[in-house]
């Protein structure tokens, strides 16, 4: 009863994906999640007559292409059939100070275009440029399929995926002549990743911007959870079972240092494959640390722990018109500059405000709204004298220091309309996620951890025999995508793995 | 092939190599030591302070207010341990976990003490007995010092909330629905919290309001506390006499500024305040009430399509081990587990905290719109909240089981 084929660790995107796909795929499959709700991150909440979000701001659903894979087409090959609403608008950006601006910028590639130009003059042409590159990487990435292509050809062929792949956004946009201007109002969207534009690497961003601009953000109707709750239907439906409330505090290894099974809910459960949705260190601290190659533990002791947030869930008590708010997607800048944001980020130089309704506008019952405000911290951004007894009195602050900005910056009155409110912190998402220093985008894709080296050394990162990996904290990176992209990946070489083993 | 973009010849291809050296570098170099414990990063430990998994507590002092009702102090129990009490917000509960007759019950406790009580190792929960109730009556016949007691994590959002509340609070309180504004007050006097309550306390007579005195005496020493005795049955000196009405409540509210409404009392209390508080016109967000406890007696509401008089059969998953439970059409899909000797679970028993969710594999349920606090998305994937969920046909349900501790 206890022997499975597969056991996934986790239900947040990649593990649901994960789970899915193996079972798709026949395999006896067990999911197992710590909560009593599946998602992770991918969740949702109540307060009173509020049903908020979070953590998506906009799903990057559609690929840059049609023939790439994206997340729409995974859903749809798992028969997770779930509606979304597109957005015609990117967002707005309003940044303060004397060289300050306020932009509204479009999706879809052409509107996009079109509102850059009005926005800076001239830049269309450098900015088209910079956004074409997608072709080669895109030819790069086709032409290497499952592996790296002969180092040559690569050379040959694909010099400028090689020049991208190795340089900064800021590098590769100063090379291309994108004016200042153009630059940060195309990088605004940095903090979706974690790390400002002078050292997150081009080819990462330039996949993501173009993903949303050309496919438009999207999102679920009824928040994360739907989405969620869609791809239980599809594992389940395949055969495959989730349990909840089932923690895993211990990962089996048998005598090769190969993992064949875990213990959860105080039972042993078996498996030939187990794939991790939660991030290596919390699995090398619930195994026996003599099966941890040395290796593995030096590159999680060598890694920095990436972004996490503030957020603020507001439910108000009137509509979005009698606020005054017309942007589902709004970024409030102190300084243009993404490296001066990211160095200012614990006071004001940075935050994000969603309106769902602007969307949405079912969202919440009639006479209301709801606000989410964003705000991107790093581990240890958090007061040091943080205590129990002062944890509930910061959170408020926070809340009403930003509130407050946001109000004299709009010409807004939101105090007043609050019905719900729900401050969270990297405390609440090291209680949700468990992951260290409730850090949400697992490492940092800075500097050498960045995404293409990540890529490169996959197989020699992760040589645990048996287990295998996905989430945020994987080869691609943070965001509802990736987290779903990656457990397709892990499910595709746990797959590839037991037909070899079974023939 | 994509066409060739002169300028960004400027760029070495050099850099692609560089990052994969450096990180073959960075990794090369680091420490091979175990990984740090979670608990060693201030955010983790924080998360598990405030919210640890479970309190194993000791009951060390019991005080009877009549033969029917008694406070009961409970401390960390170290030898099983729990060696601190988990902070809180006044107006919170603790979930207890009841070994009754051999099945394990669950029940909801406001706390009636103050958060700043945790720092001298108590809590403090009343109970009273509740007729034909399973858990009041078994903790009144077998609670004694030293019994030992298994609680959740504090839980609750029926909390002071500097934001969004306005500066007054008009608290009502019916019976034992006093507790967590003793805790208010208490959080109040002792600088944890910063509002003005004025209490409506409601009861029969002046000798069934407890913690009356000890309220008054807290407001005769800050004046941030007015304590109002509203006796139904009977007459006393600077007391009302009557019901909570609208009248009552503008007589004590502020008269040129907002003020919120706390409720916390019985059910019949709750259905006679809110009609009241209704002529107020006061605004949503200005009104809040506490759980509104366990939900009896679907078959009299208008959109119930049945009799109420069947008895269905309800078969209940439970990581992957499979029951049969019987279910009378009026009785919770919850109620009917915990009868049967399942130990489902459960937290506010009133529809709104989600730890009871769950899977409708098969089968008609009826679920009351007032006590539906299920995500939209559960609704169109079939999943339930079993404390507000009754049959009207026979079902098949997945359970999460309790997390193993």
């Amino acid at each position: 009863m206890n022997q499975y084929d597969v056991i996934v660790v986790g239900a947040g995107n990649g593990g649901l994906v994960a789970a899915a796909t193996v079972a798709k795929a026949g395999y006896r499959t067990l999911l197992l999640e710590k909560h009593n709700i599946p998602g992770g991150c991918a969740t949702s909440f109540v307060r009173g007559r509020f049903e908020f979000e979070p953590s998506l701001h906009e799903l990057c659903f559609e690929g840059s292409r049609e023939d790439q894979a994206s997340a729409s087409g995974l859903f749809r090959s798992l028969g997770a059939d779930v509606p979304l609403y597109l957005e015609d608008t990117l967002f707005r950006v309003i940044a303060k100070g004397p060289d300050g601006y306020d932009v509204t910028l479009q999706a879809g590639m052409e509107a996009f275009l079109d509102s850059m130009e009005e926005a800076v003059p001239g830049c269309r042409g450098s900015v088209k440029a910079f956004f074409d590159l997608i072709d080669p990487i895109d030819d790069a990435m086709n032409a290497m399929g499952d592996g790296l292509p002969n180092p040559v050809n690569l050379l040959r062929k694909h010099s400028d995926f090689i020049r991208i792949a190795g340089h900064s956004t800021e590098e590769v946009m100063n090379a291309l002549g994108v004016p200042q201007k153009a630059q940060d109002l195309i990088n605004t969207y940095w903090g979706y990743l974690g790390v400002p534009t002078d050292d997150l690497n081009a080819l990462h961003y330039l996949s993501m911007v173009t993903a949303y601009i050309k496919g438009r953000p999207s999102m679920p109707y009824h928040r994360s959870h739907e989405l969620s709750l869609a791809l239980v239907k599809a594992l389940q439906d395949a055969g495959g079972e989730i349990r909840y409330n089932s923690e895993v505090t211990r990962f089996l290894y048998d005598g090769q240092n190969a993992v064949c099974g875990v213990i959860a809910g105080g039972e042993a459960l078996w498996a030939k494959k187990v794939i991790s949705n939660i991030i290596p260190n919390n699995v090398f601290n619930r195994s026996d640390n003599r099966h941890i190659s040395k290796r593995s533990r030096k590159l999680a002791n060598a890694r920095k722990l990436g972004m996490t947030f503030v957020t603020i869930y507001l439910g108000l008590d009137c509509t979005m018109e009698e606020l005054g708010v017309n942007d589902y997607s709004l970024f409030i800048l102190r300084d243009r500059n993404p490296r001066r944001q990211f160095d200012l980020r614990a006071d004001r130089s940075i935050y994000i405000v969603n309106c769902l309704n602007k969307a949405l506008p079912d969202a919440t019952p009639p006479g209301t709204c709801t606000l989410f405000f964003t705000i991107p911290i790093m581990p240890g951004d958090l007061p040091k004298d943080l205590s129990p007894q002062n944890y509930k009195a910061y959170k408020n602050q926070m809340a009403e220091t930003y509130i407050r900005d946001y109000e004299e910056t709009m010409g807004v009155s939101v105090l007043p309309h609050i019905e719900e409110i729900s401050v969270a912190t990297p405390v609440t998402f090291a209680r949700y996620l468990s992951t260290p220093r409730g850090a949400i985008y697992g490492y940092a894709n800075e500097g050498w951890d960045n995404i293409i080296a990540r890529s490169v050394t996959e197989a020699m990162d992760y040589d645990t025999p048996n287990l295998y990996f996905c989430g945020g904290h994987y080869i691609r990176g943070d965001g509802y995508p990736s987290g779903y992209m990656t457990g397709d990946m892990a499910a595709k070489a746990v797959i590839a793995a037991l037909k070899k083993e079974g023939k | 092939m994509a066409n060739k973009n002169k300028k960004l010849q400027s760029l070495s291809m050099s850099g692609f190599v560089k990052s994969v050296a450096a990180r073959l570098g960075a990794v090369n170099k680091s420490s091979d030591a175990p990984v740090p414990d979670l608990l060693s990063y201030p955010e983790n430990r924080l998360a598990e302070e405030l919210h640890p998994h479970v309190q194993f507590l000791t009951v060390k002092d019991v005080i009877e207010h009549s033969p029917d009702m008694k406070s009961y102090l409970l401390a960390p129990d170290k030898k099983r341990g729990t060696a601190a009490l988990a902070w809180f917000s006044a107006g919170q509960y603790l979930v207890l976990s009841l070994p009754v007759d051999g099945k394990t019950v669950s029940r909801p406790y406001s706390i009636a003490s103050s958060p700043r009580d945790t720092l001298h190792g108590v809590y403090q929960i009343t109970v009273k007995r509740v007729e034909g109730g399973v858990a009041s009556g078994w903790i009144l016949d077998n609670w004694k010092p030293g019994t030992a007691v298994t609680a959740s994590a504090p839980l609750g959002d029926f909390t002071y909330e500097p934001l969004r509340d306005a500066k007054t609070v008009i608290g009502i309180a019916g019976g034992s629905g006093i507790t967590p504004f003793r805790a208010f007050a208490r959080a109040i006097a002792q600088g944890d919290e910063d509002f003005n309550l004025v209490l409506l306390y409601g009861s029969r007579a002046k000798k069934d309001a407890v913690f009356s005195d000890e309220i008054a005496s807290l407001a005769e020493s800050c004046g941030k506390i007015k304590l109002v005795n509203v006796l139904s049955a009977s007459k006393a000196k600077d007391c009302e006499h009557g019901f909570i009405t609208a009248d009552l409540i503008r007589k004590y509210a502020p008269q040129d500024a907002p003020y919120s409404v706390f409720l916390c009392g019985p059910q019949a209390m709750y259905r006679f305040v809110d009609k009241e508080i209704e002529t107020l016109s006061l605004r949503r967000k200005f009104v809040r009430h506490e759980l509104f406890g366990e939900y009896f007696h679907p078959e009299q509401n208008d959109d119930y399509p049945q009799d109420g008089k069947a008895v269905y059969t309800v078969t209940v998953h439970i990581a992957g081990v499979t029951h049969t439970v019987s279910c009378p059409a009026d009785t919770s899909l919850l109620r009917a587990m915990e009868a049967a000797g399942l130990n489902p679970p459960s937290d506010c028993r009133s529809g709104r905290c989600g730890w009871c969710h769950s899977q409708l594999l098969q089968g008609d349920v009826y679920v009351p719109e007032s006590v539906d606090g299920r995500r939209m998305a559960d609704k169109i994937y079939g999943y339930i909240h079993p404390c507000c969920t009754f049959p009207l046909s026979d079902c098949e349900i997945d359970v999460p089981p309790m997390p193993y501790v």
